[in-house]
């Protein structure tokens, strides 16, 4: 219990020394975590308002849930044997269930209005010739066929979302792995700067056997705080991200599919959760380096 | 209670601080370690501490072999040696009392321990009256005792001290050594570094004689020559 006070009054003592070096570690950790979660979001967005299109498939067949089995049967035969046709998902009615469930989560009366049996079964089908002709080809086949309610085509927005999202969340992420790694960085100096000034009193611990874990704790604390501190200072701004710059995508009718654009109800809180881990080991990790480099204990 | 057998200590760029030096200490002996300066006499007191890693020879200090000693095992030799200093190292944000309480704290001896032993230690070197100062208030022989204080507060079976007395005039010095002297009846080891004739040639312990790292001279009741 004592030890415990004493651990946290060296470390605030020693923040407190060292104030400035130390708002500028906080500071970048905050910037760059809400740059990580903003892109975490952006990805998650992205791939649910586009779930549906995603690893090449270019056009879905959705059957009659009242389909006969020859139906399907001719359907699957096509698909088998036609040399267009690269690849394809059978989603049945029960998984469609699922997948509608998840995907309207956070509206529970509208999962409750519908039952697996009325879900439409459905083919998810990747085509060779990817090019918009060939599909809307191949999706004008298909959509005479017997049994088939209705074929849906990737259309050029769901590729355009695709396309920008990837861009936006990858940049995102590419500028939070620097500031990441600069926020290690200047943690590792503040705690480095923290140790030069303490160091006769380090020299005296050492000297009466203070043991090496009792010297590096007060460090280690201090950077793990400052990771902490900014990954919380990071959280308001994912939820700015998802209030008003999400939202107003949802709220644009310029395009109808970014209307989707949204994450769960919980998936914001996960992402805080996530950054306070990624927060405290980037802390805990510049610490650690400063202390075994500089703490020759 | 301390053993080297065949110890040499080489540093870079060839300078042998120590060449196969073997001496035995017995506990409750007071040493005296003399030579001129760069014979390697605070090397073999930094060797003791475990500051410094022997090349060659095995090296027993309080029943342990310290050679291959593992790095998280160090300090808890440490908690067995005192270590006194020419230039006191004390710090300068705290008070007597919290020097010397600070040599307990860092190694996690409980605070009632801390709030019986720091003002008995204090009464002990005779700065009972001093202890709300700061070391830049004291006089150096103060300060030296405030250094002891802490070394001693531990209560540890070796006592190493190197020039002591090194920036005290000699009637400060006097005053050390009986400090010295009294750590030493009560039991303690004690291994001192030193150039003052006087002092070692009044006590008239044992004397061990460093020359360019080869003990000359190894006498139970010598004098500084």
């Amino acid at each position: 219990m004592y030890r415990l006070w004493y651990y946290l009054r060296e470390t605030i003592l020693s923040i407190w020394r060292n104030l400035s070096l130390t708002l500028a570690a906080i500071l970048t950790v905050a910037v760059s975590l809400a740059l990580v979660g903003a892109s975490m979001m952006i990805r998650e967005g992205a791939e649910r308002a586009t779930a549906q299109f995603q690893e090449g498939v270019e056009f879905i067949v959705f059957m009659n849930p009242d389909a006969d089995a020859d139906q399907d049967a001719a359907i699957r035969h096509v698909l088998d044997s036609s040399p267009a046709i690269e690849g394809y998902t059978y989603i049945d009615k029960a998984a469609a269930y699922d997948e509608f469930e998840t995907l309207f989560s956070d509206k529970p009366e509208l999962v409750e209005s519908v039952t697996p049996d009325v879900m439409p079964p459905s083919y998810r089908i990747v085509p060779s010739d990817r090019s918009a002709p060939n599909v809307s080809e191949l999706a004008d086949q298909f959509s005479a066929q017997p049994g088939v309610r209705e074929v849906a085509t990737a259309t050029e927005a769901i590729r355009q979302i695709d396309d920008f999202s990837q861009r936006v969340s990858q940049a995102l992420l590419i500028a939070a792995v620097v500031l990441v790694a600069v926020s290690a960085l200047l943690i590792l100096n503040t705690v480095f700067t923290a140790i030069g000034a303490r160091r006769q009193e380090i020299e005296v611990m050492k000297l009466v056997g203070a043991s090496n874990w009792f010297i590096r704790i007060p460090f280690m604390l201090e950077g793990t705080i400052h990771g902490l501190i900014g990954a919380a200072m990071a959280i308001p701004a994912l939820f700015v991200v998802d209030n008003e710059v999400m939202a107003f995508f949802q709220e644009s009718d310029a395009v109808p599919l970014f209307r989707g654009f949204a994450v769960p109800d919980g998936f914001v809180w996960d992402t805080s959760i996530w950054l306070l881990i990624l927060g405290g080991a980037v802390g805990m990790i510049g610490s650690a380096i400063a202390v075994t480099r500089y703490l020759d204990v | 209670m301390i053993r080297l057998e065949g110890v040499s200590k080489i540093f870079k760029g060839d300078v042998t601080a120590l060449r196969e030096v073997s001496v035995e200490i017995q506990r409750g002996e007071f040493v005296f370690l003399v030579g001129p300066s760069g014979s390697g006499k605070s090397t073999f007191l930094r060797l003791l501490n475990r500051e410094e890693v022997a090349d060659t020879g095995r090296l027993m200090v309080a029943g342990k072999d310290i050679g291959g000693m593992r790095s998280w095992k160090v300090p808890y030799l440490r908690r067995e040696i005192g270590y006194v200093f020419q230039d006191y190292k004390l710090l300068s944000r705290k008070t007597v009392y919290e020097n010397v309480a600070f040599g307990l704290e860092v190694i996690g001896r409980p605070r009632s321990v801390i709030r019986k032993q720091v003002p008995f230690i204090l009464e002990l070197v005779g700065l009972t009256p001093k202890a709300e100062r700061f070391p830049e208030e004291l006089s150096g022989g103060e300060q030296q005792r405030v250094s002891i204080a802490r070394a001693f507060v531990n209560r540890p079976l070796i006592l190493l001290a190197d020039e002591p007395t090194g920036n005290l005039d000699p009637s400060t010095s006097v005053g050390i050594m009986r400090l010295l002297d009294r750590i030493n009846r009560s039991g303690t080891t004690v291994v001192m570094a030193t150039h003052d004739r006087g002092i070692v040639d009044t006590m008239r312990r044992r004397v061990i004689e460093l020359d360019r790292g080869v003990v000359v001279r190894d006498e139970s009741r010598g004098v500084y020559e």
